[in-house]
């Protein structure tokens, strides 16, 4: 694949904060200077860091690369935080074989035609929220009043949480979220109940199955009579950590990259349900430099480590090293998509990697795309008017730079 | 070099001079054909990559392996007698194919 060869900017990696029209310029030189380089992280030691697009997805689809000496503890995660063990007991840290059966599992669950079965209930869902936020008028932090809670509602719904027990479950999953920015004791003390009222939830669907998630995990053991509550357990954690606040993120972030660019917002107000799933993939893509605030360069996602010496676009990596890639540089590597640093919500190519790729790509992808859309086509059907009552607040000592407050008004 | 013909949803087609060996999911990726999102990379694991293979064409295949077949259960559009998922139709020398892309794919 061709690489472009002019720019000015400097290819240092990591960055400091930088505005986001430098960052693309950045991001852009330092794909053209190499595809990865190796930095040294607070936790763990060195790793690749991947830049280019077809780099990574090199890397991603090289079976070479595995999780094990992470997952048995041989090796520490080198990330930009410690992983807390119990992750570590999840299906991303998992390798084929028997990654390949969990995910096998776990995927008719959460299947593009599951998910596409919940639409309406997520339309009706999102209506309900908008019918309160209305009635009680703006402003009102739309964090609180509609991200996080849509995403939450809707993987009760998937997992079987009965309607009943929703409040404590949200309030639950919720302090687990980045964007709700609780002290830790209480972050553990809700953990332990989640974790004590999922166990006895599996417990039930075993016995009484519904159509649901854990009543298809649980009841997977008679056909394939090894998956434990102790295995469905990481999944349904996994899947609340991983899906309520990477989705109740970006649909912030959707909002506000909207607001800060009205022509886009004209777009969008124009056939809301019509462009959603092109602006949604773009949000993913460039959301957070479309906000408009300073970004920072340096970021990636879950390492593996190369089991044997492989060489990726010319850079050998040793066996025992570890390897990682950076989602935003990839989206914006100057290759992989024409005019990367312009904000296109009706952009129709866009292999970005905000959900990863390859076998370890996002369990809850097509739960996580349809919450966005709908979230976003129906706020701005039922709220086109939908302003910014005062400044978004950034959890920037957050890995995820959560948006915790969006004062919205109309 | 096989070339493989991709009809969009509206009736738009695109052809692809590919290589033998690529599967016709990337020969999409690879080329940005719209509709085909092929997220696993092949690993059969997300139902991304659906399609409908012309039917005088789905005799070249051998019959979808069990995890195909799986896989093929959870597509966004209805699953059809000549559904595939393309990363498992691999190209081969002299044989272009038909393929037409499904309403929704994830």
């Amino acid at each position: 694949m061709p690489h472009p060869t002019t720019t000015d900017a400097p290819a240092e990696y990591p960055f400091g904060a930088v505005t986001p029209t430098e960052a693309g310029q950045r991001y852009r030189a330092i794909a053209v200077d190499r595809p990865m380089t190796k930095v040294t992280m607070p936790f763990g030691g060195d790793v690749w860091v991947i830049h280019r697009n077809s780099a990574a997805r090199q890397m991603l689809a090289d079976s070479r690369f595995v999780r094990e000496p992470f997952r048995t503890g041989e090796r520490v995660v080198p990330y930009f935080v410690e992983f807390p063990d119990f992750l570590k007991t999840t299906i991303q840290f998992e390798d084929p074989p028997h990654h390949t059966k969990l995910r096998k599992l776990v995927q008719r669950s959460i299947s593009p035609k599951r998910v596409k079965a919940m639409r309406d209930s997520a339309i009706e869902f999102a209506n309900h929220l908008i019918d309160e936020m209305v009635a009680k008028g703006g402003p009102v932090n739309l964090v609180e009043e509609y991200t996080v809670a849509l995403p939450i509602q809707m993987l009760a719904n998937l997992l079987g949480v009965p309607p009943e027990d929703r409040p404590k479950f949200q309030k639950w999953s919720s302090s687990t979220l980045a964007v709700a920015n609780m002290p830790e004791e209480e972050v553990v003390a809700n953990m332990t109940e989640l974790v004590v009222y999922m166990m006895a939830l599996i417990e039930e669907r075993r016995r009484e199955p519904r159509e649901d998630l854990l009543s298809d995990l649980a009841n997977a053991r008679d056909k394939d009579d090894s998956l434990t509550d102790g295995e469905i357990l990481p999944i349904a954690l996994v899947l609340i950590i991983g899906g309520f606040d990477n989705t109740a993120n970006f649909i912030g972030a959707g909002v506000l990259s909207l607001l800060r660019n009205p022509d886009q917002l004209e777009v969008f107000l124009s056939d809301p349900d019509g462009v959603a799933p092109t602006a949604v993939e773009e949000i993913l893509r460039h959301g957070r430099m479309a906000i408009g605030d300073k970004v920072t360069g340096g970021g990636g996602m879950v390492p593996f480590v190369a089991t044997e010496d492989v060489t990726i676009e010319g850079q050998f990596i040793a066996k025992g090293e570890a390897a990682l890639f950076d989602p935003m540089c990839c989206g914006h590597d100057g290759v992989a998509l024409e005019h990367d640093d312009v904000f296109d919500i009706r952009r129709e190519n866009n292999p970005h990697l905000t959900l990863s790729y390859g076998m370890h790509h996002c369990l809850g992808a097509p739960l996580a795309r349809m919450e966005m859309q709908v979230g976003l086509a129906e706020l701005y059907k039922r709220i086109p008017e939908l302003t910014l009552a005062g400044e978004a607040i950034v959890d920037k000592d957050n890995l995820t730079q959560a948006i915790t407050d969006l004062p919205v008004t109309w | 070099m096989p070339k493989v013909f991709y009809t969009q949803p509206d009736g738009v087609e695109r052809v692809i001079d590919g290589t033998v060996g690529d599967s016709v999911m990337s020969t999409a990726v690879q080329n940005g054909v719209n509709g085909i999102v092929g997220q696993c990379g092949g690993a059969l694991s997300c139902a991304t990559c659906h399609v409908y293979l012309d039917p005088t064409e789905m005799k070249l295949f051998d019959d979808p392996s069990e995890d195909e077949d799986d896989m093929l259960e959870c597509t966004a559009s209805d699953r059809e007698d000549n559904s595939r998922l393309s990363c498992q139709l691999v190209l081969s020398e002299g044989t272009d194919l038909h393929v037409t892309i499904p309403d929704e794919q994830a």
